[in-house]
This record gives C-alpha cells, structure tokens and sequence, in this order.
C-alpha cells in the first residue's frame, strides 16, 4: 500500500536542517560506496513535506537531487527501490523538472518514464494534487 | 461477461437514476432538461422530457416507494416530481441557495432529501403536510468549501458528506415530527439536527464519492489524488484505512456488500475492491470484458498496455465498454431487502448507461 510515510515533527527550522546535513554526509559516503540506491533511500526518508520552511524544503531538495543525479541504472534502482518510496520520489521529480536545467530534467525525466510505468498513472496523480505537502 | 446490456442515450449524461422496477430511466442529457425513458418491447423510447430547470441539472435521484423524482441543478432550485395520470408535476422546493446545487439523495424512508451545494451548505428537505410543500433545513457553516456528494445512513438520520475541501464530515439530520422515535431509543442522547458527528481528515485534496456499506458500519469515499479512502467503527476513534492506487481518480463508489465495493471514475473501467477477513480493504480487479489471468497486487508485474503508456495519448477503449469517465453508479437491486447488490449500472460522460452483472464473477464473493 503506497503513500503515507512518517512524517517527521520537529520543533523548529533549526533541527530540520541539521538533520539534513546529517543526512547530506550519510549520502556522500553511501555514494562513495557505489550505492546510489541506498543513497537516495536515505534522501527520500523523513522528507519534512509538512514544514512551510521553504529552507527545510529546498535544503533536503539539495540532498535528494545530489541522490537523483547519481544514478545511473535505472531499471536497476527500480527492482530494489521499495514502494512506499514512490510518491516522494515522483514529487521530488516534478520539483527536479520544474528547475529547467537540462542535466537534472534528462535525468528526471528518464527516471520519470520508468517510475510511471511501476507505479501507474496514480502515483503522479497523489504529487500533483497535494498542495498540502509539497517538498 | 460482466456486462448485461449497454445502451447509447445520448452523447453525453450528467446522472441517471432509475424506477423501482427497472422499466424506466430519468437521466439528465448535460443539458437543462431530464430525459425518461421507458422500456418497452425489448427497446427503450423517450416517454418525457421534464423541462423546468434553466441550467444543467446536477443529480436526479428517483424514489423506489414513493415514485417520486427529486432534480437538483446549477440554477439553485430542486424540484420533486409527482406522477399524475401521464405526466410529471413539478413542486418547486426553496432551497434558498446562493450557488448550485450539486448533488442529492432521497433519504432510506424517502420522507427527506439531502442537497450538497457550492454553497458550502447541505440543504435537507421534508415535506411539511400542514402547509403541503417542502421545507429545506440548511446545514451552514461546517463545510470550507462545495459539497460534492452526499450519502445516508440506513438509519434515515445520519448522513455524510464529502467536500472540495477534502474532508468527509458525518452529520445528524433529526427532525422533530419527521424521524419518529421508537419508544425503545432515550432522547435525550439523540444528537441535534446539523450536529457533526465527526470530521475525516484523510485526504489532502478534492474528495467525492461518498458511500456507506449496506450495514452502515463502514464508510468510504475517494479522493482526487487515485485514493479511496475507508472508515470503520464511525464514531469518536473510527479505523481508517487509506488505499491507494495505479490508475487515475475514482468519481464515485457503490458497496455491493460488506465486503466488496466498486469505484468508477477517470479510468472508464469499474475497478473491484475488496476487504479480506480482517477487513483490509485493497484493490482485487478491473471490471471489463477480457479475462484477467492473475490478480493484480501491490507492485504489480508490468502489463504490456502500460508499457505504451508514454506512446498513447488517449485511452481509447481497450476492451473497455466505457470510452470516457464514468461519474455514476446505481444498484439495480432485485429484491428490496437484500442487502447484497448483484447488479449496477454506469453513466459516464461518453453518454452510454451500462448494466453489469456479477452473479458469474467466480473471484468476487459477494455472500460475506
């Protein structure tokens, strides 16, 4: 059953930010591993969509596009990413083709191609008609 | 095959409903007018048009009792229909309302209707004997936004709602001198009239559909973000369960049981819900004419259709009786007191009402 993930309370901007850092050092070095599935797990989890901070939101963008872009096989990162992951990953893909630049929308949108085909037309449905959490 | 009969109104249908035999349907062609049409040596002929709305009528809901018809339009009036001789006489009801009407229901008993309005507001009409017209109660200031859909509790006195502004809200409807009491239930417990029972939070956007099971145990009503979203235990703690899906939005929902439930929407096909026996609700299978090998489960394996998906603009009906949304579902119920629904029907945007049947359908149980 997709969508629903745990949403992250904190108490203000600060610790929101700082988790993320924290975050932002783990992925480098699962990176450096080669394990940009892994990586980009550990971006996608404890996404804070429902904080109004736009600097929360763009400081775990930061994160979850430095994930995205290492990515090489897709397919790949299908067969072992888990489905509760599809709903954040398809927002933070339309966040990654709203930018406009051409390396991050190619690798959305490649991304984007194969996410619909797994998780159906449903899936971009849930991350364009909430407004509620946007990332 | 699960479809019994399908047949072509007109290009377009907003709602339908139909009589308590199943002879004639009122449907409104997305236009000022409700058609009826009757069924007769094996063909269906136009037998009226009712003709007193100036805009769309938005729903139409066909008394089984009572054989009266209540419509409900964008120009924000309702008329109750009667059945004199051969024709259709129109009682206007003052619903008092500053934006349009949306939806309605005739109440279990038939002794009510509920209107959901852009308003904000549900309006709920009894006849008043006394003054021999329709009395509207409005319920105000509970909804942030339109009220899309509306639906009663067997019990003739709850009813819930669902909203633009993406809750479902459960209200009482008690009316001193309309809903009799037993001299078993106490009174002073009884919740007032326009008192919300409870508030659903579920989704967080545009929801409609709303529908109880035929126990009036469960509720559940769709979101526009591919979600259908089920309420156990209605009260102060109720169990919620959200389902979410491939495909794209459900419009509405019919419970054929306790147990099963069929959505209808944006993906012209009727997809089949069913709970298992702890009461887990999840996604069983499309509804149309080709034979489904496999059942589909969460993450699912790639079928071939969806594999064209980024080379197809349009779905047109592969397989799929239904070429554009299906808005609306009826049960076409054989028996009266049953409260298993074999059969239902469709009306969809693309003009066409279908009739499904389930009595073959050997991997949907309906005896729960």
């Amino acid at each position: 059953m997709a969508g629903h993930e745990e949403f992250v309370e904190a108490d203000n901007a600060e610790a929101i930010i700082t988790r993320i850092e924290h975050k932002s050092r783990k992925i480098e070095s699962l990176l450096k591993q080669s394990k940009p599935v892994e990586a980009l797990k550990t971006a996608l989890e404890g996404s804070p969509p429902k904080t109004r901070d736009e600097r929360c939101k763009s400081a775990n963008w930061i994160v979850v596009h430095r994930a995205i872009m290492a990515i090489k096989d897709v397919d790949g990162m299908f067969s072992s990413l888990d489905p509760e992951y599809y709903d954040i990953l398809m927002k933070y893909l339309y966040r990654g083709l709203a930018t406009g630049d051409r390396p991050t929308c190619d690798q959305c949108l490649r991304i984007h191609e194969k996410l619909t085909e797994r998780a159906g037309l449903g899936c971009i449905l849930r991350a364009l008609a909430d407004t509620v959490n946007t990332v | 095959m699960a479809v019994v009969s399908i047949h072509q109104f007109n290009e377009c249908i907003t709602c339908h409903a139909w009589n308590s035999d199943r002879t004639m349907i009122a449907f409104c062609p997305n236009n000022n007018e409700v058609h009826i049409h009757g069924y007769s040596k094996d063909k269906w002929e136009r037998v009226h048009i009712l003709r007193k709305h100036d805009q769309m009528v938005s729903g139409i809901d066909w008394g089984a009792k009572s054989n009266r018809i209540v419509t409900v339009s964008h120009d924000r009036n309702s008329y109750v229909w009667n059945q004199e001789e051969s024709e259709w006489v129109p009682t206007l009801v003052i619903l008092r309302l500053n934006r349009a009407a949306l939806c309605v229901q005739w109440s279990p008993k038939e002794n009510k209707f509920a209107v959901g309005s852009g308003a904000k507001t549900v309006c709920i009409c009894y006849y008043e004997q006394d003054n021999n017209w329709w009395v509207s109660k409005v319920i105000k200031k509970q909804h942030d936004s339109s009220v899309t859909s509306v639906a009663w509790h067997p019990n003739n006195i709850l009813l819930a709602t669902t909203s633009i502004d993406g809750k479902c809200r459960v209200f009482s409807t008690l009316i001193k001198g309309v809903d009799s009491r037993d001299s078993g239930t106490s009174v002073s417990s009884d919740p007032k009239f326009g008192e919300e029972i409870i508030q659903l939070d579920l989704s967080f956007c545009w929801t409609f559909g709303v529908k109880w099971s035929p126990s009036g145990n469960t509720l559940a009503y769709v979101g526009h973000n591919s979600m259908i979203y089920f309420v156990g235990d209605v009260g102060p703690s109720p169990l919620t369960q959200n389902v979410a899906f491939r495909d794209l939005p459900l419009r509405d929902v019919l419970f054929l049981s306790e147990r099963i439930l069929i959505g209808v929407g944006f993906s012209c096909k009727p997809m089949v819900f069913s709970a298992d026996e702890t009461g887990i609700w999840s996604f069983l299978r499309f509804l149309d004419d080709r034979k489904v090998a496999s059942k589909y489960r969460h993450g699912p394996k790639l079928p071939k259709a969806l594999g064209k998906l980024y080379g197809q603009s349009k779905k047109s009906g592969r397989g799929g009786v239904h070429d554009k949304c299906i808005n609306c579902i009826l049960p076409l119920k054989d028996d009266e007191e049953s409260t298993i629904v074999k059969r239902f029907s469709t009306s969809g945007l693309d003009g066409k009402v279908v009739v499904w049947d389930l009595e073959n359908q050997k991997d949907i149980s309906l005896n729960s």
